[in-house]
């Protein structure tokens, strides 16, 4: 539906699922992260109620899709079967790895952008895409640190990505802007090099400047409001990639849901703006 | 270089051990010390599987106090990392570490004190299961009732302890904060399980236990009831029977095959 104008949704966690429900604000769309409805029958049924009242988008953390070894079958048939109770609007995961020789490190931990990460990140996600049936997105991550043989830049990696895979891309304004901030490189540039086509969703949130042995270091801890830099961002990532749904994201020091709805309405205005610049660039 | 999967077991080992020259030497500086790149990362897992912990065992937590318990989580997660992204089942082996940690061997109240716990924790997000079925089991031969096994209900947990946990639990729920805790008052024998939404601790007669315990290990009724008999001679088997059925505690029962003669 291209004419449908995308807005503005919010990650959604548990401590804000009953005043949700009971409220019932006109937010458009949430977000939650798969794996705290796998193993929790609770929290599902209370997903389940949340879905009659507004589509849900799932956000997989566990996947582990630039694993080198296999993907873990029964984690990704449990998320075939929560897509199948959910019938999510999008479904995402990361480009990162988790899982190693049967530890789970419970992050997003950082790839070397070679041929080989390629081949296994391409081969995960199209297993990933037949075992769900459909298309997923993949986001980009917040870095800390780069490999010394990391050959092909990460925007790179993504085109060929979604090239060899028809995979679209989550991009994370926010992780974009942390990542070029923590190992040097320029955020616009980034973006720009980016397949713009291929863009699904883009996330927002907060991250804290800390200290590291003098340098600062910038953590994706989304812990507090989208920072002004991180809205000026977003807007050039507009004007390249035109409007898409957006999600503002909150996941530690959550504070109360009107904040996170503050947050979408401001994402809104802005996707509201490029999207009437969208039309009249059409038009003319 | 390394390839792929050498890189991720060295990244592993080098999150939650110490020192890799090797791995070290991948990683580009860009103006910070690599050692300080990668303890980001592993500052990260600790503190959010930490917080897992901590989410679980509240108690233990409480009883330890709070620089105690990281410690004490920091080295169970270098131990024993997850197996799995649902972290909801991420800890079930935490007790029986804290069981065999030295630093807690003064505290020996504390390992039951988180079995507890986890119990408390899988009540709490295990699934309903179908109720027993009561018309095929009242259609079991007579004959045959010794050799019928249950299943629990998934949600149901059985411990014991030498120690008061029950009690030690409950004074640290908001509605216990008053409670007195005899520590030297005897063995407890508790039952916990999902009742509705809310999760049920309760204490049991230690002849009921014997006969439930067995019964959950999937030991046949004749055995079970054979060994609740052999250490609580009196036990009234009848109306143990009877009353065990009528807690639901099962979800599904089978009759075993007997060998053909």
């Amino acid at each position: 539906m291209i004419d449908q104008q995308p807005l503005a949704g919010i990650g959604l966690r548990a401590r804000h699922v009953g005043e949700l429900l009971a409220r019932r604000p006109a937010v458009p769309w949430v977000e939650v992260h798969a794996e705290n409805f796998m193993a929790d029958a609770r929290a599902l049924a209370s997903l389940e109620a949340v879905r009659c009242e507004y589509p849900v988008s799932l956000h997989g953390v566990g996947l582990s899709l630039g694993s080198a070894g296999p993907l873990d079958r029964h984690h990704l048939d449990r998320l075939r079967r929560l897509a199948d109770i959910v019938e999510p609007c999008l479904v995402s995961e990361h480009l990162s790895w988790s899982t190693s020789g049967g530890a789970y490190l419970n992050h997003l931990l950082p790839l070397p952008y070679t041929l080989e990460t390629l081949g296994v990140v391409a081969a995960h996600v199209e297993e990933v895409q037949e075992c769900l049936g459909r298309r997923i997105l993949v986001e980009n991550p917040s870095s800390y640190l780069r490999f010394r043989h990391s050959a092909i830049p990460e925007a790179e990696f993504f085109a060929e990505i979604t090239r060899r895979t028809g995979c679209g891309l989550l991009c994370d304004v926010n992780n974009a802007y942390v990542s070029a901030w923590n190992v040097g490189l320029d955020a616009e540039a980034y973006l720009d090099a980016l397949p713009a086509a291929a863009i699904g969703e883009m996330h927002l949130a907060g991250h804290v400047a800390n200290d590291a042995d003098g340098q600062t270091i910038l953590i994706d801890d989304h812990g507090s409001p989208v920072a002004a830099p991180v809205w000026r961002l977003f807007e050039r990532a507009l004007e390249r990639f035109g409007s898409r749904p957006t999600l503002i994201e909150w996941d530690t020091d959550i504070p109360e849901l009107d904040v996170l709805l503050g947050e979408a309405r401001t994402a809104e205005t802005l996707l509201a703006a490029a999207a009437r610049k969208d039309g009249r660039a059409r038009a003319a | 270089m390394l390839a792929l999967p050498e890189l991720q077991q060295s990244f592993t080992a080098g999150l939650l051990g110490g020192e890799n020259t090797a791995l070290l030497d991948l990683i580009e500086g860009d103006g910070l010390d690599a050692r300080a790149r990668l303890g980001i990362y592993r500052h990260h897992v600790l503190t959010t599987l930490t917080a897992v912990l901590d989410a679980v065992y509240p108690v233990a937590c409480a009883l330890v106090d709070r620089r105690f318990f990281g410690y004490a989580a920091d080295a169970f997660i270098r131990r024993h990392p997850p197996a799995g992204p649902c972290l909801g089942e991420y800890g079930a082996d935490f007790p029986e570490f804290l069981a065999e940690f030295p630093p807690c061997a003064h505290l020996p109240y504390l390992p039951d004190v988180a079995r507890l716990e986890w119990a408390v924790h899988l009540a709490a997000t295990t699934p309903p299961a179908a109720a027993l079925d009561r018309e095929g089991l009242r259609a079991v031969d007579p004959g045959r009732m010794a050799d019928v096994t249950f299943t629990l209900e998934p949600s149901l947990s059985h411990l014991t302890s030498p120690w008061p946990v029950e009690k030690i639990w409950r004074a640290h729920q908001a509605e216990g904060k008053d409670l007195d805790v005899d520590m030297t008052g005897g063995s407890v024998w508790l039952e916990v399980r999902a009742t509705g939404d809310a999760v049920t601790v309760r204490s049991i007669e230690s002849g009921t236990y014997a006969l439930r315990d067995a019964l959950g290990r999937g030991m046949s009724l004749g055995e079970a009831v054979e060994i609740a008999l052999g250490s609580h001679p009196t036990l009234d088997v009848e109306a143990e029977i009877r009353s065990t059925l009528e807690d639901n505690i099962f979800s599904h029962f089978t009759v075993l095959a007997r060998e053909e003669t």
